[in-house]
């Protein structure tokens, strides 16, 4: 597989991660370009043989974003100050309540990151909790709690 | 709503990137085509490294030379009487372990302390013992005389340590004789000039004969001083009188020996090699172990405690 093919085949899975990711449709758009940027440098890292192109891409991915996370946390430090950030209006994906949207919301990054990566990506809990560095039972059970915190706010919200 | 049906509405969810993201990776795929796939990796070179560098380090153990040539330390030795000349002024040693006995540097107008060892190889232990009757009669020739014999016999195996005290102008005769006892193996011949110390012992005292004199001289005599510097005088005259006798006699160490046991052959077997070179990759690993092992604990330590801060940090910057 070529550098070419895998972003072809993965820019969805990439961007629809970053997206839930950040929740900010503006930073997914350039953490996606970002990400593959680096990914282009690193190809020749890629051994087929350790994992799949798309969850490679996706560890790229999560270092782009943590770069990201730390440049914005310093970058809202100091805006606070001025003025506090005005909410962002973004839609998850095409076809969810508005309820779901606003207890996916409410969710921090690090549980938006993991149902992203096991609901929105399909993938098993292995090859998640490679990209999250954790063990594949601590990534079930975050699972689990983003999940379990989505019920109680739909709950909430009916 | 349950949990079942919250996660079917998220899967069906479709998330697509928009064209412009799109076109901006397309741009980026087709701007920088991606270099090519290193063949070489860090881990590959690290896999053919150390063997290569195993296999020369036992090379360098096995091929070095671990004991010197005996030839070597044959042509190291000092040469026969070489140092003859000017053996009166100090104290010279002469080493040797040729055919013929060493010159021994000797003059009749000074005085000088003469020592000399020679060890020789007698082929059996029945020569060993003619050789020690044969030694002591030709020191007694030169009228000489033996100082210690001690013989001892285990089997076919026997050696003799004689002291022999052989007056001085006759040691270079007496090493002659006494060498054709047997085969030379090691000589030295020692030399100390006792001269220059007597000449001025012989001044003290001839200094304290005066003082003496003046102190019986005085009036009123000083018995006290006169009873000291009598001791004194006559202490020196004695131990003048020592030095003259040991110079007299020079002594001659004689070592007499069967050949030793000719040492057990070791028939190496065609495994020979394996066995050293599985010894020493036995003993890279012990010195691997002792030495890594607690290396690899810390840096596993280190490498936890890294990984811990770092989640750590993660886990606050996401949630």
């Amino acid at each position: 597989m070529t550098f070419a093919q895998a972003a072809e085949a993965h820019l969805d899975d990439v961007y629809g991660y970053l997206a839930w990711f950040t929740s900010d449709r503006y930073a997914a758009e350039d953490l996606t370009a970002t990400t593959f940027e680096r990914a282009l440098r690193l190809w020749h890292r890629f051994d087929p043989d350790r994992g799949s192109a798309r969850t490679w891409l996706c560890q790229v991915a999560r270092t782009v974003a943590l770069d990201h996370f730390r440049s914005e946390k310093r970058r809202t430090r100091r805006e606070q100050l001025a003025a506090p950030p005005e909410a962002v209006d973004f839609r998850f994906a095409e076809g969810l309540s508005p309820d779901l949207e606003r207890a996916l919301a409410r969710l921090t990054a690090g549980e938006r990151e993991v149902v992203a990566l096991r609901v929105l990506l399909d993938l098993d809990a292995a090859a998640a909790s490679r990209i999250l560095g954790i063990s594949p039972t601590n990534c079930t059970t975050r699972l689990n709690r983003a999940l379990k915190k989505l019920e109680e706010a739909l709950d909430v919200a009916a | 709503m349950s949990q079942r049906d919250v996660l079917a509405e998220l899967r069906a969810a479709q998330v697509a990137a928009p064209a412009e993201v799109r076109e901006r990776v397309r741009l980026v795929v087709a701007e920088s085509p991606a270099p090519p796939r290193r063949h070489v990796t860090w881990r590959r070179a690290l896999v053919i490294a150390v063997p290569v560098a195993a296999a020369v380090a036992a090379a360098v153990v096995f091929t070095r030379p671990s004991h010197p040539h005996p030839q070597a330390a044959e042509q190291r030795a000092i040469p026969h009487g070489s140092a003859a000349a000017g053996a009166d002024k100090l104290a010279p040693t002469i080493t040797t372990r040729s055919g013929t006995p060493a010159f021994v540097p000797s003059a009749r107008n000074r005085v000088q302390v003469v020592g000399t060892t020679l060890s020789l190889r007698i082929a059996t232990a029945k020569d060993v013992s003619d050789a020690v009757k044969r030694a002591v009669q030709i020191t007694t020739s030169l009228s000489g005389y033996a100082a210690s014999v001690h013989e001892q016999t285990h089997g076919k195996f026997a050696s003799a340590n004689l002291t022999l005290k052989v007056p001085r102008a006759h040691v270079q005769q007496a090493m002659s004789r006494l060498a054709q006892l047997g085969t030379i193996t090691a000589e030295q011949v020692q030399v100390t000039d006792k001269t220059a110390g007597l000449n001025a012992t012989g001044r003290e005292i001839a200094r304290l004969q005066k003082q003496l004199a003046a102190a019986r001289a005085a009036s009123p005599p000083n018995p006290k001083q006169i009873a000291a510097l009598a001791t004194h005088i006559q202490r020196l005259q004695r131990s003048e009188a020592q030095t003259r006798l040991n110079a007299h006699y020079a002594t001659i160490k004689l070592h007499l020996a069967t050949p030793p046991a000719a040492p057990r052959k070791h028939g190496h077997g065609p495994l020979h090699g394996v066995v050293v070179a599985l010894r020493w990759l036995g003993i890279g690993a012990v010195y691997a172990l002792a030495i890594g092992v607690p290396v690899a604990i810390v840096l596993a330590l280190i490498w936890l405690a890294v990984r811990f801060i770092r989640r750590r940090r993660e886990d606050a910057l996401l949630n």
